[in-house]
């Protein structure tokens, strides 16, 4: 299917950005960003919520830059993964992502911002016709939601992106840049329960880069991650540990996040205390958490893998990512 | 049909001037401003050797070089690439000479039906480019975003392993005033590629 024709702008600062897009939309017209492009495109090829006019991200000088405690949103995951810049968790996870061919496009920025995914969405125009659409890409037709019907508010598609609950785990800060100006907050707080809301983005905000504390160093990590095709696809449940030894080698702090299992990826400081509060003992410790958070996690049934499995498997990956931490 | 009860009208993109070095040749001509790079070189430039597969980036058949990296041009937009060299398959050889790349593939089997072919040469050349001695594992995870329904990646690996291994013996070897064989003798090395 042909992509729908749009009008593309290609400013050169942040500052050129956040203004075209404000113009855009004061002469009433609809805009989105394109950052690597892997998403929206095959999105926009679909026909789903296409706009008039693209912003493209790709010629803003400045952030692009790779470091331990600093990613700009047009960082490539190529980069990330594989330029030894950046975080070793954070590198581990990006290499994750789909096929070096997508990573080559995909950035931090688009990766953070991936909208939201459900068999009943991503799908063909005509495909998505046969079932009267859906709430997500209704057509004017005020659609009900196919997952869980009868309800009419709440978008369940889910947030399949790998990066984001690696940098909650490492204690990430998101820098967005808008009409408003600049503002900063934890990656936590950035994601939105909602399949369609997705985030906090206002009106015309973009992300610009991405910080992590400066004593990021000392935290180790893993991350594991379930999918249909080992090389390619989109996870179907992810989970990100990292975790800091005290001097005498023992558990000084431990986080966990999950990704791919609801419309945002989750921090799981609920879980983590009250086992790190009873004291550490290696696997016991680790059998309790991996089933705490298996309880807390909600799939549901729009992604390849049937939600039941996604959620067993969470309780695996959670004491897969944790196995370094069984002898303390 | 269905589609034109919902899809808002959206009013025709703007065209805009456009340019880039294809093959080390410029390219210049107006496109819509939203254009897919894919759309413009096969539509445009007229270089067919890029394949349009899946369009969506599963399948890795319209692969080309921008810039020296490998990417996906039915996930590029044309806007973004403006001014880049890029390279298609037909850019490989010099003149009537494959390059070591296309003659592995075409004697280990790497190619069978065809069509993901221009994809996968195209990323193992950026590759080799990069590390002329890769193990199989690396050429394993570069060739992760093509697909091939024909040969079972076996074949195309071991190409991969041959291209690297002549380019490797070629660097050794190199006289750069060696005269080369001409493997189509009649037909004059002035007219090719045109």
């Amino acid at each position: 299917m042909r992509t729908p024709p749009f009008n593309l702008h290609l400013p050169t600062t942040v500052s050129e950005a956040v203004q075209i897009s404000a113009e855009l939309r004061a002469e009433g017209r609809e805009t989105d960003w394109i950052a690597g492009g892997t998403d929206l495109l095959p999105n926009y090829k679909w026909h789903l919520n296409t706009k008039s006019d693209v912003i493209s991200l790709a010629r803003i000088e400045g952030i692009t830059s790779v470091s331990m405690t600093e990613i700009g949103a047009m960082a490539r995951l190529s980069e990330i993964a594989d330029g030894g810049e950046a975080h070793p968790l954070i590198a581990a996870a990006a290499r994750k992502v789909a096929s070096s061919l997508i990573r080559n496009s995909a950035t931090l920025g688009g990766n953070i911002c991936l909208d939201t995914r459900c068999f009943w969405f991503n799908q063909g125009e005509d495909w998505r016709s046969s079932i009267d659409w859906c709430l997500k890409c209704d057509c004017g037709t005020g659609a009900d939601c196919r997952v869980i019907v009868n309800q009419n508010e709440l978008c369940v598609a889910t947030y399949q992106a790998d990066l984001a609950p690696n940098l909650m785990v490492l204690g990430a800060a998101i820098h967005l840049a808008g009409p408003e100006g600049e503002r900063s907050l934890p990656i936590c707080e950035f994601f939105k329960l909602d399949g369609m809301t997705r985030n906090v983005l206002r009106e015309g905000e973009m992300v610009v880069k991405v910080t992590l504390p400066d004593e990021v160093g000392q935290w180790q990590g893993e991350y594991q991650k379930l999918r249909l095709r080992e090389s390619w696809d989109f996870p179907e449940a992810g989970v990100a540990a990292a975790w800091r030894l005290g001097g005498d080698g023992t558990l000084a702090e431990l986080k966990v996040a999950t990704t791919a299992l609801e419309s945002i990826p989750r921090l799981h400081d609920q879980e983590v205390a009250p086992i790190i509060a009873a004291g550490w003992s290696g696997e016991e410790s680790i059998t309790a958490l991996a089933k705490a958070i298996q309880q807390t996690v909600k799939p549901v049934n729009n992604t390849a893998f049937p939600p039941n499995y996604r959620k067993k498997m969470t309780r695996v990956m959670c004491e897969r990512a944790l196995a370094q931490l069984s002898i303390n | 049909m269905a589609a034109d009860e919902h899809v808002s009208m959206i009013p025709a993109a703007s065209k805009v001037g456009w340019s880039a070095e294809v093959n080390g040749r410029g390219f210049g001509d107006e496109i819509e401003s939203g254009a897919i790079l894919l759309d413009v070189l096969r539509d445009q430039v007229g270089t067919l050797g890029v394949k349009r597969g899946c369009d969506m980036g599963t399948c890795g058949c319209c692969t080309v070089i921008i810039d020296g990296v490998a990417r996906l041009s039915c996930l590029t937009l044309a806007g973004e690439a403006e001014g880049c060299e890029i390279t298609t398959v037909e850019g490989l050889a010099t003149g009537h000479h494959l390059a070591p790349i296309q003659e592995m593939f075409s004697e280990c089997g790497g190619s069978q039906c065809g069509f993901c072919t221009p994809g996968f040469l195209l990323t193992s050349a950026a590759l080799l480019a990069k590390n002329d001695s890769p193990s199989d594992s690396e050429v394993k995870s570069a060739i992760d975003g093509n697909l091939c329904r024909c040969t079972g990646y076996q074949q195309i690996v071991e190409s991969i392993q041959a291209a690297a291994e002549i380019l490797r013996s070629d660097a050794k070897s190199k006289d750069g005033t060696a005269a080369q064989m001409d493997p189509h003798p009649g037909l004059g090395a002035g007219d090719a590629g045109e």
